[in-house]
């Protein structure tokens, strides 16, 4: 009988567990944000000369960068202000419109930098660098400082 | 009644030493050389001391260059609201002369003789040459005249006695060289001059002692943001702070915003990087430098 009910439960509460860590905003967002520089490393390392001019590779990371601009938005929701070590800032949700806007403005230049479908490095410059900025353009006033 | 007056003396003994041991003390004209100003020079002082990152007017469509001031800095000790410093002669720093503006970047003394606070950053700009200060005022000169108003600071007590200001002088105004560096090396010497000097590094990456002064002993070790929530990050060069980044690394953050591992730049240092990115490539490899070559800290 307990056998039987452990085959039940045991499945069931690991099935939760899973869905409830992949549906913390907070744990999400932070694997996004990895994806995201994790994609710029790929673009800055060629725009920095370690890594030789992929237009394919490119524009696989620029299409990391779309799925971010398109979901990012909705991953800072209230009640996700803090834990985990987030180091989103207090003004995301004291300013909402203001972070949307850069927001916005990081889709904006992502949706421009893949219209002009890079294919050289000279390109790719013109292409991610508007995107580089704005980039930094939500990390000034929507990121804590932090450590290294 | 004897006694009475012995007591009498005493306290004003006590007063008139207070006022004479926190006066404002500045230079008068003869301290002053004579000197033909480089605006081009002064324009790099402009950029590496950063005056932009909080003299500017905080009206959102004003442009980049109008030093209107008005920036409300949140601090332990109250508001601080940064004041007007572009040439408009009266509520900027038109009228004033370079001894004016030397006295206020060496001394912290305003043209009326009143202490600043060190929320400006005084305790570095005390380093720089007169010559550098000379050209920067002229190239200050040259930038567009804002009307803004200046609004009070409003701190809390016992800040807000500014006589106390002289004390802190006594105590934390040096303008000798924090760290030691053999004499020949003019690279290093550059890095050093641009990072305890104009560039006030250590202003936010030092921690504070007691006393509100930079803590030498744990200079550059990283500490906690004077303006907010979290923590301004170690730049020795220690496992901490940047042992994994070369010189290259270094120049190349400044120059773009990026790390090694292409995290951008953020908070206030934005602003920095970006006054950084505009100084000649020798300036940014002359601080990556000096910071691979101080005591790495914990």
């Amino acid at each position: 009988m307990f056998k039987k009910l452990a085959s039940i439960v045991l499945p069931l509460l690991f099935i939760t567990n899973t869905a409830l860590a992949g549906s913390d905003p907070i744990l999400a967002r932070q694997d996004m944000m990895e994806d995201t520089r994790d994609a710029a490393k790929v673009i800055g390392g060629m725009l920095k000369g370690e890594q030789p001019f992929d237009a394919e590779a490119a524009m696989a990371a620029l299409h990391v960068w779309k799925k971010t601009a398109a979901e990012a938005g909705d991953m800072f929701p209230e009640g996700s202000e803090s834990g985990h070590e987030t180091e989103a800032k207090a003004t995301i949700w004291t300013d909402r419109d203001g972070f949307n806007n850069k927001m916005a403005d990081f889709g904006a230049a992502v949706d421009a930098a893949l219209a002009a479908n890079p294919d050289s490095l000279e390109a790719l410059k013109g292409a991610a660098g508007p995107v580089f900025k704005t980039c930094k353009g939500c990390h000034e006033g929507y990121r804590v400082e932090k450590e290294n | 009644m004897k006694r009475l007056l012995i007591a009498a003396g005493l306290v004003a003994l006590a007063v008139i030493s207070i006022l004479w041991l926190t006066r404002p003390v500045g230079l008068t004209a003869e301290d002053l050389p004579g000197y033909t100003a480089n605006r081009e020079n002064g324009k790099r002082m402009f950029f590496a001391g950063g005056c932009a990152s909080c003299h500017s007017s905080t009206g959102k469509d004003s442009e980049p260059l109008a030093l209107g001031g008005g920036l409300a800095m949140h601090t332990p000790f109250g508001e601080f609201r940064v004041p007007n410093i572009s040439p408009d002669p009266d509520n900027g720093i038109g009228n004033w002369t370079l001894l004016d503006f030397v006295n206020a970047m060496w001394k912290g003394v305003s043209p009326g003789g009143r202490h600043y606070y060190p929320a400006f950053p005084y305790a570095s700009y005390s380093r720089m040459s007169f010559e550098d200060l000379a050209d920067l005022k002229a190239y200050l000169d040259t930038l567009p005249a804002v009307q803004s108003n200046n609004v009070d600071h409003s701190l809390k007590f016992p800040w807000n006695i500014r006589p106390g200001i002289g004390l802190w002088k006594r105590v934390n105004l040096d303008n000798s060289n924090v760290i030691q560096l053999p004499d020949k090396d003019e690279l290093l010497l550059r890095g050093r001059y641009l990072v305890e000097g104009p560039g006030h590094c250590g202003e936010c990456h030092t921690p504070r002692d007691w006393t509100g002064g930079m803590n030498s002993a744990r200079w550059l070790a990283g500490a906690p943001n004077p303006d907010g929530e979290g923590k301004i990050p170690n730049i020795t060069p220690h496992d901490n702070g940047l042992a994994g980044w070369s010189e290259s690394d270094i120049n190349y953050y400044l120059s773009s915003g990026f790390t090694p591992d292409f995290d951008t730049v953020g908070g206030s240092m934005v602003k920095v990087q970006e006054n950084m990115a505009r100084l000649p490539a020798e300036d940014r490899a002359a601080i990556a430098a000096y910071l691979k070559n101080i005591p790495p800290l914990d």
